[in-house]
């Protein structure tokens, strides 16, 4: 089964050796969703929402299902819960910028040490601009979650929570459902970045009703470009929009404006129609996935790449999580980590050396940088080995 | 660059450089401080140099970095000690031109046409310039100040 996914995946026709372990920074493409792509700019491309023709609304239809599609795989109760963005990123902001227009001295944010700074820097920007507190949620030294010192930092006068589901350097698995609960008894909102867990821990939002959730579609096999910001019917009318334009009004004259509501009202512009049908397509393509079997099957996978690199004496991991999504980072003493992924290149090993934008995590770790590796559901068990002779190498060349 | 041409670049020139680099030391007595840092990777030295009468006449650094930067740095200051600031600003720029492969054709002393190598690692441009480029910044508004 492993074999025939990775099949699916065109990278690996053109580089057959290649060890892809850069997942958390972006997944491969399978075929299907190159070819939907290919196939929407070669026989269907228009603009949508605007033409009175065939390929117009064509296009317009097959841009709508995918808001559908995306709804079904979120289990979100309707299709207006579901905006398009360019990413992450840009749906953090959007509620941010949303939120702060409200903000005073009074009001306080509540986050955590291990966010990715694109869950870190918008709040930490209104904050400024306000004169609210940023509040800061404490790591364990093994990487999780304080809970208990988040739960402290929860007032009436908080605003959001936002915190991720999985770590983007840890790899901890957040609980998201106690989070929620905690937040939600002060009736404060919760936002779920879920860039590193979209793809393989969906969260219902009928079990675990947070309020926002964002993902970015090349994260979850899908192109560059495309994102998804999920809002709860409650909070839909909070939402102000980044950009104005086209395509987000019902009418404007010299005085007046009317926009349409969310979702639309976020999309102002011609919005990236391609990379929306690219994301419908790698929906579909884990749609047809046994999502049990791969993901019992990178988890064991997680399991022997820990214990392999657990058994390097040289070796320090960032955090030893529990609960953890298959990315670890960790350092390998007196080699910096971009050198080392300078040697595990010339190996075609593909993994990552730096900060990986969450300086914050690595301040509590009192670490400059570490490397870090991510697995998906086309990496092998050979890659890990390759990955452990490659690192054994390492070190003995640097002693 | 094939990996064991990598790896004789590494054992010959690189981790003897940055295993004992130059003037890797807290400086007491200085004139100007260069902090330069890469938050993308998170190195990160803090240059000290003296300056008397337009000419560099001492200087060291502290930090944190790769091997390749780290080379760079105590390369980047052995070679400008006793130089004045024009000369250095000439220097970094005809480095930098050089690893940027804007400029061909330039002669440098010997440990500058190691690193000038260098500019073949794919991803570790940003590494050898680091200091480099924040030296020239603040070696310009220097020499503009005079």
């Amino acid at each position: 089964m492993k074999k025939n996914i990775k099949a699916d995946f065109p990278i690996f026709e053109q580089y057959p050796d290649l060890c892809y372990l850069d997942n958390a920074a972006t997944t491969m493409m399978p075929k299907s969703v190159v070819n939907r792509i290919t196939q929407f700019y070669t026989s269907e491309k228009a603009n949508i929402h605007r033409g009175g023709y065939m390929l117009s609304n064509q296009a317009t239809s097959n841009y709508e299902s995918v808001r559908h599609k995306v709804a079904a795989y979120l289990h979100a109760e309707s299709d207006r819960c579901i905006a398009f963005t360019r990413g992450t990123t840009e749906s953090i902001n959007i509620v941010a910028r949303s939120l702060a227009s409200g903000l005073s001295e009074k009001n306080n944010l509540v986050t955590t040490l291990a966010e990715h700074h694109a869950n870190f820097l918008p709040w930490q920007q209104i904050c400024e601009e306000s004169g609210a507190e940023l509040r800061v949620a404490n790591l364990t030294k093994e990487g999780i979650l304080d809970v208990d010192h988040l739960a402290s930092l929860i007032d009436h006068n908080s605003r959001i929570v936002a915190v991720n589901h999985v770590s983007n350097v840890t790899g901890a698995i957040n609980d998201i459902a106690k989070i929620v609960s905690l937040a939600h008894d002060q009736d404060i909102p919760v936002l779920i970045d879920a860039a590193q867990s979209a793809f393989l821990h969906t969260l219902d939002p009928e079990q675990v009703p947070y309020d926002f959730l964002t993902f970015s579609g090349h994260k979850l096999l899908g192109p560059f470009g495309i994102g998804v910001l999920y809002t709860s019917p409650r909070y839909q009318d909070m939402i102000k929009p980044l950009n104005v334009g086209g395509g987000m009004v019902y009418t404007v004259d010299k005085e007046n404006t009317y926009y349409k509501p969310y979702p639309q009202l976020i999309e102002a512009g011609t919005p990236d129609v391609a990379g929306a049908i690219g994301l419908g397509a790698a929906i579909d393509y884990i749609n047809q996935l046994d999502k049990g079997s791969v993901a019992a099957q990178l988890q064991e996978l997680s399991v022997y790449a820990y214990q392999s690199l657990s058994q390097i004496d040289q070796l320090q991991f960032v955090g030893r999580p529990d609960e953890k999504s298959p990315i670890f980072a960790f350092n390998l003493e007196g080699i910096h980590p971009h050198d080392a992924a300078t040697f595990f290149d010339k190996d075609q090993i593909a993994l990552r050396a730096g900060l990986h934008c969450a300086q914050p995590l690595h301040q509590r770790f009192n670490l400059p940088a570490s490397i870090r590796i991510s697995l998906s559901i086309y990496n092998e068990q050979k890659d890990i080995d390759r990955l452990i002779v490659s690192t054994k190498e390492l070190v003995d060349f640097w002693s | 660059m094939t990996k064991e041409e990598i790896q004789l670049l590494y054992k010959r020139y690189i981790m003897p450089e940055s295993k004992s680099p130059h003037s890797f030391q807290e400086a007491v007595d200085y004139t100007d401080l260069i902090s330069a840092y890469n938050p993308m990777c998170g190195d990160k030295f803090s240059l000290k140099i003296t300056l008397s009468n337009s000419q560099i006449t001492g200087c060291s650094f502290q930090g944190f970095g790769c091997a390749v930067s780290k080379a760079s740095t105590s390369i980047l200051l052995k070679s400008i000690e006793g130089l004045s600031i024009k000369e250095s600003i000439t220097l970094c720029e005809n480095f930098i031109q050089e690893i940027d492969g804007n400029l061909t054709g330039l002669t440098f002393d010997e440990p500058l046409k190691v690193l000038s190598l260098l500019k073949d690692f794919d991803g570790r441009i940003d590494c050898i310039k680091l200091s480099w480029v924040h030296l020239l910044t603040h070696l310009i508004k220097r020499s503009n100040e005079n």
